[in-house]
């Protein structure tokens, strides 16, 4: 099924005013940036990355490894570890609730917060009822040595906590101390989580679709499957009732036939919730799947942008270009894949310059793609602001306002040297295949 | 695997572990060259004397018969009489082992307590001074000889500030115990702490740098697990993902390695013992062995060996409780 | 014919060492050194700590045998001695006592003081360096021969044989390697076996001991104590790499045991064995000086062994245990640091450290 299907956030014209589609976003990811700061260098891992995401709809990242689709997700969850930071941007959360708690009138437009203005703890507060997030490798994304229910009841148990005083770091272990945690190794009734919480635990458990949650819920990660531990990390991500569910590259590690039930599951826990979805994957055969709109990440930028069906049937950037270009296509089988040749820069911030980072393997790259960073801009050729609007189809690239001119194109020396450069490294060979179209 | 079965294999494991350790220490008297009798019987015996002994101690018999000999008394809790010290072995062995299990538990109790909160700090705040500071106070303490630090430690708060005796134990634990249920008087206690002070810190600072170390970098590797960002991202707050999950997890491996460095921890109280004149089961290895006290080193060897398989299998436990994949194996 | 045996031998060891380091570990290493000051710290320590130990007759300014009562116990340069002399003499015909109280000044020969027996201590503790590197290198290769050897075979074999010996493996960890290494030296008694010093014998330097005194069961003994952790890392490298898909083809294709693992088995073990041989050396080391501290060693140009001669003077001269201790602690941090870094580098994922002091 494509994401045409789905009755909700579909039909964005431009009409729209501002406030109609002010009411209808949940997120507005505006100017953000994270920087790695490593012993090699700075790594800019993301850069002025700018997307919405409305109320109820499934919003895709996609892009090789290495794009930086990973750690947008993490910086919206705040979640980024040293020695990366978040270092510029916006990420406005609409919650009126909180807005009127907010006092900082910078970090409050409307119903809307900006939770990287918010106190830590507040920003801390969102996880769970606000954010939640799912990862890649199930069975990493457990503790290996408690149960499965004790984890997700866990999580039931500090929003049943928190809900007394939500903004407060404290009152989730108010009256659980450090004694108590050391206690609670040996003594089960110094535990954390309460018996109500262990019940909806086992109620989530049997939501997901675990059969015989009750005895589930007692076994350890290493007594399940892959799937059904992704159910289970589902199930917890679920604990607090999310606002916006964040799933970076939730099937991956799964087998074939286990994604597709996985996928199926998300779409109807979140036709049953209304939650929003935001989707990272490096598969377009997931995106195609699931999302209603999708952003092209390439070095740590969003190159493309748009509903799906604009982006898949009339890609302007040649990245996205090449990545469909490489989805086989079932009824010409005979056709090779084409992979997109060279690849993804290391994102070290000496390297990176004014410029746009995919000349170096774009076959329509001219000369004015190394002197100045392309604007996001339409394909009507108007630049799009985007605090105001960035939902329409929309690249960065300079292909967006005019033909490609042959007689502009860079010099084939230019990608000699480069593809010399790169031959040296065997590892990120390997990786260039990473974008597979496999469902 | 349930626990009771996990424990009853590592019980019988423990068990063929001691009888390989009687079997060794058995049979070192016939590999080592001398000839036992000549420490016992006076240097200008005659030779029917030493028949007479060598017949009273059943050395004239065939080897085999000796073993079983021996492992038959020992069974029966008999270690052999100790004619050099004109003692039962057993006796004696027994005398000197509450001087040493104080030594150890005091050494075991110091390191824990320290180093496992040292090495959360060091982990939790990486990089910052208190991380620093720990790291290099663990790497000189896996670095120095633990004798020396003794010497040292006598040297700059014994002998120079005359905070603590030099040496000797005054009085036994049990002892101070009994003293202050029955007399209500703490000062045994006092006592005790204040002789134990010092060959505690002596015997623990090279346990409590590693255990630091361990804790350290087992909690580095911890934090770095996808589980903990899951923690985090459930809104789990900062000391439950540290303290109910990751502290947990990373002593596991505290555990295994502890296990295997309970051999390091009774080697180092033989020493500390030699250097505080602590009258414990160190020294008397010691002397017996300089003495050729056949009897009384058999004896100790495998009081030693035993107890290390027993508090083994107590760590096999402990870490059997505390890591599940091992139970369901 | 001896010469091509050992070449041969020799000649494959350093193969499968060349082997096991592939340029990626190499590259590995070069970047950890560049990025850790401590990696440095250790490699300048240990670097240090042999040079002095081969240079020890050059470097040494007096011989570190040579008694002198007359100038015994001298304080190290910066520091004096107060003491309490006493002498008597004829007074109006009876003997008078006179307690006068001197102080003892350093002595710019001896830079860092002298013993109870006037004997140099700086001197000492170079020389003593030689005692602990050579126990250190050579136990430990002892150590990691006979405990490569049963590990592999343990790993390789299995079954049987591997019950076999980590059974006994269990058994010898269950004494505790100070412990054993007492009761060997103690029952098989001290060998010292004299090595001529070859800067000596060449004429370079003179004065010096014309030979050095090498522990000898001291040697063997740490050997034996320690291999079980060689076994361990061994015999688990063995087991991984059994079930690897080349090694089955290898197999399949009729290669012979032996071959397997010279050219499979060996080299993909050398990083865990390497890190391990660092730890180890440090651990015997300590091991080497708590020996000669009880007594138990063949030498007496050691650094535990000055350690506890000082004991009996901490009140009055405690240079001379605080000296070689100083000496021991450099030189193991410096190990450590060393084995901190290629654990760091090579990521050999074993487990903490072998046996301690």
């Amino acid at each position: 099924m494509s994401g045409d299907e789905t009755s909700h956030a579909r039909d964005a014209s431009p009409a729209i005013s501002d406030a109609d589609e002010d009411a209808r976003n949940l997120l507005r990811v505006r100017d953000l940036s994270t920087r790695f700061f490593t012993e090699e260098g700075q790594v800019n891992a993301v850069e002025s990355v700018d997307f919405d995401v409305r109320d109820g709809e499934v919003f895709g990242i996609v892009g090789e490894s290495g794009s930086g689709k990973s750690v947008t997700a993490l910086s919206i969850g705040d979640l980024v570890e040293s020695p990366g930071r978040v270092t510029s941007g916006e990420v406005w959360y609409r919650n009126a609730d909180l807005a009127e708690e907010i006092d900082d009138p910078e970090a409050v437009d409307g119903d809307f917060v900006d939770v990287r203005q918010v106190p830590e703890n507040v920003r801390r507060s969102l996880r769970g009822p606000s954010f939640s997030m799912i990862f890649q490798d199930p069975m990493s994304s457990l503790n290996p040595s408690l149960t499965v229910g004790e984890q997700i009841a866990e999580a039931v148990e500090v929003q049943r906590r928190a809900r007394a005083n939500p903004r407060s770091t404290r009152s989730r272990t108010q009256g659980y101390g450090l004694a108590d945690m050391l206690a609670s190794t040996v003594l089960p009734s110094r535990s954390y989580v309460s018996e109500e919480s262990r019940e909806r635990a086992i109620e989530l458990l049997e939501q997901v679709g675990i059969p015989d949650p009750a005895d589930r819920a007692d076994e350890y990660p290493h007594q399940f499957s892959g799937g059904m531990l992704q159910r289970a990390m589902i199930a917890q991500a679920l604990a607090g009732e999310p606002d916006l569910l964040i799933a970076d590259e939730p099937t991956t590690a799964l087998d074939v036939t286990i994604q597709a039930q996985i996928l199926d599951l998300l779409r109807d826990l979140q036709d049953e919730t209304g939650m929003s979805i935001v989707m990272i994957t490096h598969n377009l055969g997931v995106i195609a799947r699931m999302c209603d709109r999708v952003g092209v990440m390439y070095a740590g930028e969003i190159v493309e942008r748009g509903q799906l069906a604009d982006v898949f049937d009339d890609p302007v950037h040649p990245y996205t270009q090449g990545l469909l270009g490489s989805i086989p296509d079932l009824d010409e089988p005979a056709s090779r894949l084409q992979p997109i040749e060279g690849n993804v820069p290391d994102l070290y911030d000496h390297e990176m310059g004014d410029r746009c980072y995919f000349a170096d393997r774009c076959p329509y790259a001219m000369e004015e793609c190394l002197s100045h960073p392309p604007e996001f801009d339409t394909e009507t050729g108007k630049p799009v602001d985007p605090k105001t609007d960035p939902g329409e189809h929309g690249a960065r690239c300079v292909l967006a306002n005019h033909e490609f001119r042959p007689e502009d194109a860079l010099p084939e020396e230019y990608f000699a040297v480069e593809s010399e450069d790169s031959s040296g490294s065997d590892r990120e060979a390997a990786e260039t295949e990473e974008v597979n179209t496999d469902d | 695997m349930s626990m009771g079965r996990f424990l009853l294999r590592r019980l019988l494991q423990g068990v063929f572990v001691i009888w390989g350790v009687v079997t060794v220490v058995f049979l070192l008297r016939f590999v080592t060259p001398g000839d036992p009798i000549t420490f016992i019987a006076p240097l200008d015996a005659p030779p029917e004397v030493r028949q007479n002994i060598a017949r009273e101690l059943g050395l004239n018999k065939p080897l085999y018969v000796q073993y079983g000999e021996y492992l038959f008394n020992l069974v029966q809790g008999d270690m052999g009489y100790s004619y050099i010290n004109s003692t039962p072995a057993r006796q004696r062995i027994f005398n000197r082992l509450p001087a040493t299990l104080e030594l150890a538990v005091a050494a075991s109790i110091v390191a824990v307590v320290i180093s496992i909160p040292l090495g959360v700090i060091s982990a939790t705040r990486r990089h910052e001074p208190a991380d620093y500071a720990a790291t290099t106070f663990s790497l000189v303490g896996i670095s120095t000889p633990n004798f020396w630090l003794g010497i040292m430690l006598v040297l700059v708060l014994a002998v120079g500030l005359g905070l603590f005796p030099t040496s000797r134990r005054a009085i036994g634990f049990l002892p101070a115990i009994e003293m202050l249920l029955t007399d209500l008087d703490p000062g045994g206690l006092v006592t005790w702490l204040w002789h134990i002070t010092l060959p505690a810190i002596t015997l623990g600072t090279y346990f409590t740098a590693l255990i630091t170390r361990l804790t350290r970098s087992g909690m580095l590797d911890e934090l770095g697990k996808t589980y903990v960002r899951a923690s985090r991202a459930k809104g789990l707050p900062e000391t439950l993902v540290r303290y109910k999950h990751v502290l947990r997890n990373t002593l596991i491996p505290v555990i295994t390695v502890l296990g295997l460095q309970l051999g390091t921890l009774i080697g180092g109280a033989v020493i500390t013992e030699a250097v505080f004149n602590w009258p414990g089961l160190g020294t008397l290895v010691i002397n017996a062995i300089n003495d050729r006290d056949w009897v009384l080193i058999q004896g100790s060897l495998v009081v030693i060996g035993a107890g290390f398989v027993i508090v083994n299998i107590a760590v096999d436990a402990m870490y059997a409780y505390i890591n599940p994949q091992v139970r369901s194996e | 014919m001896i010469s091509e045996l050992l070449s041969k031998l020799f000649g494959g060891v350093w193969e499968t060492v060349r082997g096991g380091v592939s340029p990626r570990t190499a590259r590995n290493l070069r970047k950890e050194f560049r990025n850790s000051l401590l990696a440095k710290l250790g490699v300048v320590l240990v670097v240090a700590a042999i040079l002095v130990a081969a240079f020890a007759p050059v470097l040494a300014p007096h011989d570190p045998t040579t008694q002198n009562l007359d100038g015994s116990s001298l304080p190290p340069l910066g520091f004096s001695k107060e003491t309490t002399q006493t002498s008597s003499e004829m007074v109006n015909g009876s003997i008078e006592v006179v307690n006068e109280t001197v102080y003892v000044e350093a002595d710019p020969n001896h830079p860092l003081g002298t013993d109870s027996l006037g004997r140099d201590m700086l001197s000492r503790a170079i020389y003593g360096a030689r005692t602990s590197l050579m126990v250190g290198f050579l136990g430990t290769a002892i150590a990691a021969l006979v405990g490569v050897t049963v590990g592999l075979a343990a790993g390789y074999y299995g079954g049987r044989v591997d019950d076999a010996l980590m059974r006994s493996a269990d058994v010898m960890l269950a004494f505790p390697s100070l412990v054993l290494a007492v009761a060997l030296v103690g029952l098989f008694g001290k060998v010292s076996i004299p090595v001529p010093d070859p800067l000596v014998a060449l004429g370079v330097e003179s004065g010096m001991p014309d030979s050095f005194v090498l522990p000898g069961t001291v040697i063997l003994v740490v050997g034996l104590v320690n291999w079980v952790w060689f076994a361990r890392v061994a015999r688990g490298e063995a087991l991984s790499i059994q079930s690897e898909e080349y090694v089955k083809a290898a197999r399949s294709v009729g290669a012979s045991d032996g071959f397997i693992i010279r050219k499979h088995v060996l080299p993909n073990s050398v990083t865990p064995i390497l890190v391990l041989a660092t730890i180890q050396i440090a651990a015997i080391i300590l091991l080497e000086s708590s020996l000669s501290f009880l007594g138990f060693s063949g030498t007496t140009l050691s650094w535990g062994f000055d350690i506890a001669q000082g004991r009996d003077y901490l009140a009055t001269s405690w240079w001379i245990s605080t000296i070689p201790g100083i000496a021991i602690v450099l030189t193991v941090i410096g190990i450590n640091l060393v084995g901190d870094w290629l654990r760091d580098a090579l990521d050999p994922g074993i487990e903490g450290e072998g046996g301690g002091p």
